[in-house]
């Protein structure tokens, strides 16, 4: 039975009525606890994907690329596949950190602190992939500009060295962003523990931090600069991610919507792995009256939201392929779907496109297990949407004598496989360090934390 | 327990209204040094404590335009001034292509220094140390408790006094906060000292090693040692054992016209001279003919050369037989040389060549000059008006 | 809410702008009639410009109405109706549209069936540029989004009297719907009467550059009339400085948002250098366009980017007043831009006319007239929507 909303109340962000204190233990819980019999099982499974992707790599840079199955035409193939899934995973975290906190949307703050994190290491998953997938990566310092015996620099035009600032831009603020919401909490941290080493390790980190509202009046300001810049700069890393395709000009990828197109695809696929991680965490860490069935039912609707973008983005690529007038363009819309790479097509419109429109049912919003079902689906479709543009545009692009068809061979996927390892390993590693919501947030928006006269709802 | 100097009196309050109210109080009724400390930021206490705003934003607007200026002037000085490129046909400044990049490093920069801006101004790095640090007001207030702290400074401060008004305003758990004792580090110290030079010995050594030994030893020296034939050694894949490999039989580079009589003295036909004697070539001619024949040949091709003295002399090209010869000819002595004389093709162009032949050709005729020619002379001086004979 | 627990006092505006509308809507027919009968294919020009400027500003009004309801935005509230009464230019489109139709064949290149028999690209695209297609297609978007319109606005109106909670579910299913349906209209809409007028042009984030102008200058009308009726007391005295705050911020946000995407656009097609695409920007380079694309940046983005930087000015009145008169011209030399440059491309050359003064005084008067018949007649704040109390709460 379907309740009728009441738009005159405002909704409470956080379940129940816990204390501070409650708070403050159940998410502590997990850090002061030694590590469960589960978690050092699931833990082994994600080092040795993590083992696989060090021996894989390993591999690579002693025989070198050829035992990638990338040939030409189609040099980039699951090498840059894996670095935009995984940019575009990162992406999820900034927004629900940095935009949704413009936004005033006070429900992000249950679950900001651990998307940040999984942005920072989506980002690192996706930063190894441009340093293995060249030829030389000892050579990898060449894209920095630096002076150096060639007396040459790097070509500045070039898409792909914007893609190095981009990045390591990304990964620095990110670091940023989350360390300095971490100052209160290693405050916290510190003052709980009796753990020496522990307790030295925390007063370093928080930096002296006293709660003090002179620090706070700073503090606010400086969260509201970052998330000011972070906000433009998520939007613009994978922009410039776009563009290393869209500024070449090949038919398929030569599209002035890819901007807006990846960006909206990132935000999608990142709201998807942030959702199909809480999942686990709420249950696992008993956080369901702080990471509510409200805060994953908006999630949907942002993947529903964002879902539409891309679909949207396809449905104006065909059209404008055809409006082109141009063979070369309508072609490669024919071979994407039809051509060899057909199968991996139509998982992707499957997963991308008719999925997420399950979300525009109320129930199926707010039933975990359809939405972890829906949410692992779009992952998958995400990493295949970027499969298709790079690979079915290569495969065939101007020149038939030049078309050849791509096989992945062990290697691929060993790395692919492994960075996945990357990631889980690195997120189970923080969830047992650091508090994974952030406890100075979450206060502040539990009922009663803000003082009554000045009434009402900073709710926007 | 020695005396210890007082920093402060604290109360905890248990809810953000009473917090409020008790800041509110605390500043009306006078207090100049005093702090709140909360576990989140209570909204309005800035207002009511009539903190002046944060100015760390000027931070991040000043660097951020500065460094956008930085590395736009920083990217065209690259691909304009030092090492210019044409890159895709774009010009040397391609604006729209450095848009992206200029963008990322303004936040990036801006980002960093407004962070190290707060932890530096806000924080007082590296003198974080504070009275009321590991102080059980700070447990409390960094988890569920909000407190006041009012501080000895202040001039109205009076200890038993600041005590009651606290309780008065609802607080609990006063405490009394003291300076800790101040350990002073010397900078001299023994200890620290043999810590530097440790760290100093190991990361030179560590360094020097990697650099110097460690790049030639296998497997890190395998750029040193690669696969491949280098020009000057010794070849273990051809029968020959030479690196350097000849040209197929045949080939001819490109550009370059194959001259089939070459180190070949004498031929029956020769080539003919692809040059007329224009102005342009007879000056070309002159200065290199001045330049590689007239040594041994004379300035005008005489036998009155800077040669004379020695033996064999260079010949005169005045001579009936050197008339005769064709400009071809001429081309093949000068290409392949003749008895003394060397051959000069790698030495004077093929063009070079022909200009000289020319000017010979002008020279002999100077020499031995038709009756006509002086009648065509004295026409084309009065003609152009040429008083001076 | 009742009338008196919101302060809000229904009173008619001054009599004063209703009369200049009115006077600057005939003066402006006056003078389109006599630009349509003396230079009928300029004046087809400069009415396309209008056009598309009108349509940015009732389409984009009517998003933002969808848009609070979607997002459950409460700050907006008390501006609501505002957005509302600009979007009532929706259902006239159908009718304002005639003229172009009738002008046509000096706009469109693919009109000319002598291009079109010597263009293989042209005769690719008759099945869908041709004339029947295209005024039904022009006239079903048009329909459609009155449908909408009238729907939406009429639950709204209900509201005022009812204080009925289920209005406000329906509406928010309704914005749900229309959402989509508006990103593929606008950009049909884009494709059809802009991006069809360079003959072997396309970009395909047309429809998202059309989307960011056109949300941008209903931002800046909405925050115009916002702030002057809420300091001169047509609103509610509930209404704070603190409300304007969001208005500042987004219109930050589209100046941003449509400078990245404008640079997107451009700088792909300046990369590529493909001569199919390069030309639409050639033809905005050569001559005195180039100083107008120049002034495009600075006005479009560089002005009311520092000019709403600084967080203060996002709450002060006379700041927000300036700036939103500033976007208003700004969106409408972004029009202008789209438009005017492709003149060329049918054979006509272009000069800076009297024609092009004639229609935005048409367009000003008319928005001007409709606005006030409509706050004769309907409440300026939605007195009935359940979030009113929340609105009037929020603070920042």
């Amino acid at each position: 039975m379907i309740v009728a909303k009441d738009y005159s109340i405002e909704l409470d962000v956080i379940e129940g009525n816990p204390t501070l204190k409650a708070l403050d233990d159940v998410i502590i819980k997990p850090i002061d606890e030694r590590p469960s019999k589960k978690f050092n099982i699931v833990l082994s499974i994600t080092v040795t994907l993590l083992l696989i992707l060090a021996v894989c790599v390993g591999f690579t840079f002693y025989f070198g690329i050829g035992l990638w199955g990338n040939n030409q035409p189609v040099a980039w193939a699951f090498d840059i596949t894996n670095f935009v899934f995984w940019v575009g995973i990162g992406h999820a975290g900034t927004l629900i950190s940095a935009i949704l906190y413009l936004l005033r949307q006070q429900w992000r703050n249950g679950i900001a602190r651990f998307a940040e994190a999984m942005t920072i290491f989506a980002v690192i998953c996706a930063g190894m992939f441009p340093i293995i997938h060249m030829g030389r990566p000892w050579l990898a310092g060449y894209l920095i500009p630096y002076p150096n015996s060639h007396l040459i620099w790097p070509n500045f035009i070039s898409p792909l060295v914007w893609d190095v600032f981009a990045v390591s831009t990304y990964l620095t603020v990110s670091l940023v962003f989350w360390y300095v919401g971490l100052i209160p909490d290693f405050a916290t941290l510190r003052d709980r523990s009796t753990n020496k080493i522990k307790k030295t390790i925390y007063s370093i980190f928080s930096l002296g931090w006293r709660s003090s509202n002179r620090h706070w009046k700073h503090y606010e300001k400086v969260y509201m600069i970052l998330a000011g810049l972070a906000t433009p700069l998520v939007l613009s890393v994978h922009t410039v991610v776009s563009w290393d395709f869209a500024a070449a000009v090949i038919p398929g990828w030569h599209s002035t919507i890819f901007p807006p197109y990846f960006v909206a695809g990132a935000i999608f696929s990142g709201f998807a792995m942030v959702s199909t991680v809480l999942i686990f965490v709420r249950t696992v860490f008993n956080m369901e009256h702080i990471i509510t069935i409200d805060h994953i039912e908006k999630m949907n609707k942002i993947i529903l939201l964002t879902g539409s973008m891309v679909g949207y983005a396809y449905v104006i690529e065909w059209f404008m392929s055809w409006y082109s007038g141009t063979p070369f363009e309508l072609f490669t819309a024919m071979n994407r779907a039809f051509g060899p790479y057909a199968w991996a097509y139509w998982i992707m419109v499957s997963c991308n496109v008719f999925s997420p429109q399950l979300f525009w049912f109320k129930k199926i919003r707010r039933s975990i297990p359809i939405t972890l079902l829906i949410v692992i689906l779009v992952n998958v479709g995400m990493w295949f949407e970027r499969f298709v543009i790079i690979v079915s545009s290569l495969n065939r692009d101007f020149l038939p004598s030049s078309w050849h068809y791509y096989k992945p061979t062990i290697f691929d996927f060993g790395i692919l496989l492994g960075s996945f390892g990357l990631f889980f390993t690195l997120i189970l590693l923080f969830a047992k360090t650091l508090p994974v919501v952030s406890l100075a947030e979450i206060k502040s928006v539990v009922k009663g934390a803000q003082p009554d006269h000045r009434g009402g709802n900073h709710n926007a | 327990m020695p005396d210890k100097k007082l920093f402060g009196i604290t109360a905890l309050f248990d809810s953000p209204d009473s917090i409020l109210n008790a800041a509110k109080k605390i500043k009306e009724a006078g207090y100049k040094n005093y702090d709140i400390n909360t576990p989140y930021p209570i909204h309005g206490m800035d207002d009511i404590i009539s903190a002046k705003p944060s100015k760390l934003s000027y931070i991040t607007l000043f660097i951020g335009f500065s460094v956008a200026a930085f590395i736009l002037s920083f990217m065209w000085w690259t691909l304009a001034i030092n090492y210019p490129l044409v890159i895709g046909g774009k010009p040397y400044f391609p604006l729209p292509a450095f848009v992206p990049i200029t963008f990322e490093f303004t936040v990036l920069l801006g980002v960093l220094s407004t962070v190290f801006g707060m932890i530096a101004i806000a924080f007082n790095l590296p003198y974080n140390s504070h009275p009321l640090l590991d102080t059980e007001y700070m447990r409390n207030v960094t988890s569920d408790k909000y407190g006041a702290i009012i501080e000895a400074e202040d001039p109205q401060f009076d200890e038993k006094k600041v005590k009651d008004y606290l309780m008065s305003l609802g607080g609990n758990s006063i405490e009394s906060i003291y300076q800790p004792e101040e350990i002073k580090f010397k900078v001299f110290e023994p200890k620290f000292l043999i810590f530097l030079t440790i760290v100093a010995v190991l990361s030179a050594a560590t360094t020097y090693i990697s650099i110097d030994k460690l790049m030639y030893i296998t497997p890190f020296d395998f750029m040193l040692n690669q696969k491949k034939g280098s020009a000057q050694a010794e070849s273990s894949f051809f029968t020959d054992k030479y690196e350097m490999r000849q040209p197929p039989v045949g080939t001819v580079a490109r550009g370059f016209l194959l001259y089939e009589f070459i180190r070949v003295a004498d031929t029956n036909q020769f080539y003919g001279n692809p040059l007329l004697p224009t102005k342009k070539v007879l000056v070309l001619g002159q200065s290199k003919f001045l330049t590689f024949c007239s040594p041994c040949h004379g300035d005008y091709a005489d036998d009155n050369s800077r040669l004379m003295a020695q033996f064999p002399p260079g010949p005169t090209l005045h001579s009936a037989r050197v008339i005769s010869f064709t400009d071809g000819k001429i081309y093949n002595i000068i290409t392949n040389g003749q008895n003394v004389m060397p051959s000069y093709d790698s030495q004077i162009t093929r063009e070079e060549r022909w200009s000289i032949i020319n000017y010979i050709r002008v020279l002999q005729r100077a020499q031995n000059p038709k009756p006509s020619d002086f009648t065509t002379i004295k026409e084309f001086k009065k003609e152009s008006g040429n008083v001076q004979n | 809410m009742s009338k008196i627990e919101s302060g809000y006092i229904k009173k008619e505006l001054p009599k004063n702008i209703g009369n200049i509308g009115l006077i600057l809507l005939v003066v402006g027919i006056i003078l389109s009639l006599i630009a349509y009968l003396t230079d009928p294919a300029r004046a087809a020009f400069s009415y396309l410009t209008a056009f598309i400027f009108f349509i940015c500003i009732g389409l984009g009004s009517l998003f933002l109405v969808t848009l609070e309801y979607a997002a459950g935005a409460v700050w907006s509230v008390p501006f609501r109706r505002i957005s509302e009464f600009y979007a009532s230019s929706v259902p006239y489109y159908i009718l304002l549209v005639i003229p172009l139709f009738f002008s046509m064949h000096n706009l469109f290149t693919w009109m000319n069936p002598g291009v079109v028999a010597q263009d293989k690209v042209l005769q690719g695209r008759m099945v869908y540029l041709n004339v029947p297609f295209f005024v039904v297609r022009e006239s079903a978007i048009f329909l459609i989004w009155w449908l909408f319109y009238a729907l939406l606005i009429n639950n709204s109106r209900k509201q005022d009297e009812s204080s009925d909670q289920k209005l406000t579910a329906k509406n928010i299913k309704l914005s749900i719907a229309f959402i989509p349906i508006f990103a593929f209209t606008i950009s049909i809409i884009s494709f059809d009467w802009m991006m069809s007028m360079t003959p072997k042009w396309f970009s395909t984030i047309f429809g998202v550059y059309l989307f960011a102008g056109s949300t941008w200058v209903a931002l800046a009308v909405l925050t115009l009339s916002a702030v002057l009726l809420a300091e001169n007391g047509y609103l509610s005295p509930k209404v704070k400085r603190d409300h304007y705050y969001s208005l500042g911020t987004l219109m930050f946000a589209f100046t941003v948002f449509w400078a990245y995407i404008a640079f997107a656009q451009y700088m792909l097609q300046w990369y590529g250098n493909l001569p199919e695409e390069i030309i639409y920007f050639i033809h905005r380079w050569t001559g005195g366009w180039k100083y107008v694309s120049l002034a495009l940046v600075i006005v479009h983005f560089i002005v009311p980017f520092l000019i709403l930087l600084p967080r203060s000015s996002k709450t002060n009145p006379k700041i927000l007043v300036f700036v939103s008169i500033w976007i208003i011209a700004a969106q409408y030399l972004d029009s202008y831009w789209l438009v005017m440059p492709d003149m060329v491309n049918n054979g006509f050359t272009y000069s800076f006319s009297w024609i092009d003064i004639s229609f935005p005084i048409a367009v000003a008067g008319l928005v001007i007239v409709l606005f006030n018949s409509m706050v004769k007649k309907h409440n300026l704040i939605p007195l009935g929507d359940p979030k009113l109390q929340r609105s009037f709460d929020f603070h920042l």
